[in-house]
């Protein structure tokens, strides 16, 4: 075991191999409040790659809703029992911007809780038995009720429930990674895509026992496991629509909501995914407690219970809630960018607008600028340019009704 | 006085070095999760299995009835078997011991092992269920093996290659189904899936269904776990230390099986001498060394989680009757 650093726990935590980033990190950031499960990432996914035979149980993007639902059935519920996670305690009052923007986790990642345990083996987890992989959305829609009787309202609503869309996140640390015997799962470097070698898997499954989030999966036609490849086809800038540019996976461009973006984590703190995840922390990782540094960031839901929402996605939630809203002026303009194009944005300019609205929420001043955001490619060319506000046109009154 | 003043200044941290080196030497972890190797694991078994020499009529259908005869003067050599506790994933120990025979004929060698197993796991095709198998490892090439020159039972060492055959319960079952790959179907009899392959009907897009090879993961990869049509219920393979198995191009091994009441009994058999530099080769009159596994699939034992044996055991082969 070796000592790594992880940022979201803000300490040093024991892994079988040695820290080794990646240039470039795949990752995105999914807005949960605008989330309407559409399950068109859903569909998306499996319309590309796991419609074959012995993939029929497989959702390698499934959106699931909290707090009942869970694909497989239970999952997080499961995984934080194993890791005790019924204090989920973090120091909190001391913060590094670099090593620890979140305090300091002190409960036992699921590697530390498997030496705790003595279970041989590098990581916490069970194995799902074929029937809590069916019915991926077992639970939609079930709201749990607080307060029956009183009406909802913010910060926290009485009746309440949130959708969570969930893939691989192509951890630093990843549990699939520590766990396979063979080393059959690997990250590549260029891009931190984390890949299970089709030819090097014996089908042993100890992947899917030790990945927390559940996302390898096992397909019982050719006996080896399978779980989402981030379309690293696209990633390489493969497809011909744009050009040789990287270009964003299947689940996040097919997004019907606008709800997420897709990106890479660098040092640039003018790339968009960078900026809001590590600068101006508005997107949190999912169970960061698990240990494995996940590349999947969200902004929380602002209407759900806060204590369940601190346990999901860590001590920044609150925070994070605030951000989103009464968003800043540049948090605005990065967050008109999402889904407004196929191509990976490397890095992001605004130019400034008029002011078009002035509001209170909350108690707080809210002003809101017409700016227009362009986002540059991975060779520096515009990719994309859109403004804060829609641009409205008016119909000819020939064409009132036309399409 | 003054003398021995000066070396109780020393005494705490020689105390200390002392506690740490024994630590040290108890626990012994020579790679994570790795436990040291004992002497006893680098001696031999005592007990030699003699590969009879036996003037066999290859019968028509390699089945264990129709070989049994053939084994009944060789003499068996009981092996322990224990829990697997070298390496991650540690398991097993459901399996505490199996029975060896072997034969052969001056041009096929058969090795016959039985043991215990209550339940037949003879499919790995649901997530939570896992095979039962048996393997026997052989060190490659002409070894001395003595405590003074360490071979490692252990899936072999660097430099130090071993041939095993692992034989898998379910690649019995996949012989006897057409296609000679189980699929999803004979798991889960009513499970749909979105892709139609029957070329006859109204939906068949002969281009998209014939890319489908790019979308069978371990098929299209070459895996042999996941081909069709293997013909043979013995995988052959070599490994050089732990993680480092790998199945080999030339497959040379061949199995039959047959369970009863509770036992499971295996013959696994190949010619003397293969063709393949990565087999182990043997020669009538010369000596070899074996060491096995057994996987309970009801135990979830598979890879690591096995029941083993921790030390080489000898054997000698007859010579044929004419030489």
């Amino acid at each position: 075991m070796t000592l790594v650093h992880n940022w979201h726990l803000g300490r040093r935590m024991e892994y079988p191999y040695f820290e080794s980033r990646p240039k470039r990190q795949f990752a995105a950031i999914f807005n949960i409040n605008r989330c309407i499960a559409c399950q068109t990432c859903t569909m998306a996914c499996k319309s590309a790659w796991t419609y074959n035979k012995g993939q029929e149980h497989m959702w390698w993007n499934n959106v699931e809703t909290k707090p009942y639902g869970g694909y497989p059935q239970s999952w997080d519920v499961k995984t934080l029992k194993l890791i005790d996670n019924g204090e989920n305690t973090w120091y909190t009052s001391e913060k590094d911007e670099k090593l620890s923007p979140y305090g300091v986790y002190e409960g036992d990642t699921i590697f530390e809780a498997a030496a705790k345990k003595n279970i041989n083996q590098w990581a916490v987890g069970y194995i799902p038995e074929d029937k809590e992989w069916r019915s991926p959305n077992f639970g939609e829609d079930v709201a749990k009720s607080n307060k029956p009787d009183e009406y909802s309202s913010l910060p926290e609503h009485s009746r309440w429930f949130f959708y969570i869309q969930r893939l691989c996140n192509h951890c630093t640390y990843p549990g699939c990674l520590a766990a396979c015997p063979r080393k059959a799962i690997y990250k590549r470097k260029e891009d931190g895509i984390v890949l299970i070698d089709q030819k090097r898997c014996r089908g042993y499954r100890k992947c899917v026992e030790q990945c927390p989030y559940k996302k390898p999966m096992f397909r019982g036609l050719t006996r080896v496991s399978e779980k989402c490849i981030a379309c690293y086809p696209r990633i390489e800038g493969r497809d011909p629509l744009t050009k040789g540019r990287p270009m964003e996976t299947r689940c996040m461009a097919a997004c019907v909501g606008q709800i997420r973006l897709q990106g890479f984590l660098d040092d640039n703190p003018k790339n968009p995914v960078t900026w809001l995840i590590r600068h101006d922390k508005l997107a949190l990782p999912l169970y960061p407690q698990f240990g494995t540094e996940p590349n999947i960031y969200y902004i929380p839901p602002r209407w759900a219970p806060r204590s369940y929402l601190r346990q999901m996605f860590g001590p920044g939630v609150d925070e994070a809630i605030d951000k989103f809203m009464v968003p800043s002026r540049e948090r605005l303009a990065v967050m008109s960018l999402f889904r407004m194009t196929q191509t990976i944005v490397f890095e992001y300019k605004i130019e400034e607008g008029p002011k078009v609205f002035e509001t209170e929420i909350h108690g707080k001043k809210f002003e809101m600028f017409n700016d227009t955001i362009i986002g540059y490619g991975e060779d520096g060319q515009e990719v994309v340019r859109t403004c804060v506000e829609e641009p409205i046109h008016v119909r000819d009154p020939k064409h009132y009704n036309s399409i | 006085m003054k003398k021995g003043f000066s070396l109780l200044k020393y005494s705490l941290p020689l105390l200390g070095a002392a506690f740490l080196s024994a630590t040290l030497f108890a626990a012994e972890e020579t790679a994570p999760g790795v436990k040291g190797a004992s002497e006893e694991e680098f001696t031999p078994a005592k007990e030699v299995l003699t590969v009879k020499y036996v003037q066999l009529d290859k019968p028509y259908h390699m089945d264990v009835e129709s070989l049994r005869g053939a084994f009944k003067d060789a003499n068996p050599v009981k092996v322990t078997l224990q829990k697997q506790d070298k390496a991650f994933p540690n398991g097993g120990g459901s399996v505490t011991g199996a029975e060896v025979k072997a034969i052969h004929d001056g041009i096929t060698i058969y090795f016959q092992i039985t043991w215990s197993d209550p339940t037949k796991n003879a499919r790995s095709i649901a997530v939570q269920e896992f095979r039962d198998a048996v393997a026997l490892m052989f060190p490659l090439g002409a070894v001395e093996i003595t405590p003074a020159e360490h071979f490692s039972p252990r899936m072999g060492d660097r430099e130090k290659p071993t041939n095993l055959w692992h034989w898998k319960a379910d690649w019995e079952a996949d012989l006897l189904v057409k296609g000679e790959l189980e699929d999803v179907e004979v798991q889960y009899p009513n499970m749909h899936d979105d892709f139609n392959f029957n070329p006859y009907s109204v939906y068949y897009h002969r281009e998209l269904i014939t890319s489908v090879e790019v979308l069978s993961g371990g098929r299209a990869a070459n895996n042999l776990l996941s081909q069709p049509g293997r013909g043979r219920t013995v995988e052959d393979l070599n490994a050089e230390g732990f993680g480092t198995l790998t199945t080999q191009d030339h497959q040379d091994v061949n199995g039959c099986s047959h369970y009863e009441d509770g036992v499971w009994t295996v013959i696994m058999y190949r010619s003397l001498i293969t063709q393949d530099p990565h087999d182990v080769q043997f020669v009538p009159g010369g000596n070899a060394f074996f060491n096995m596994a057994v996987w309970n699939g009801g135990e979830q034992d598979r890879n690591g989680q096995k029941n083993i044996s921790t030390q080489w055991h000898p054997a000698t082969l007859e010579k044929v009757a004419w030489q």
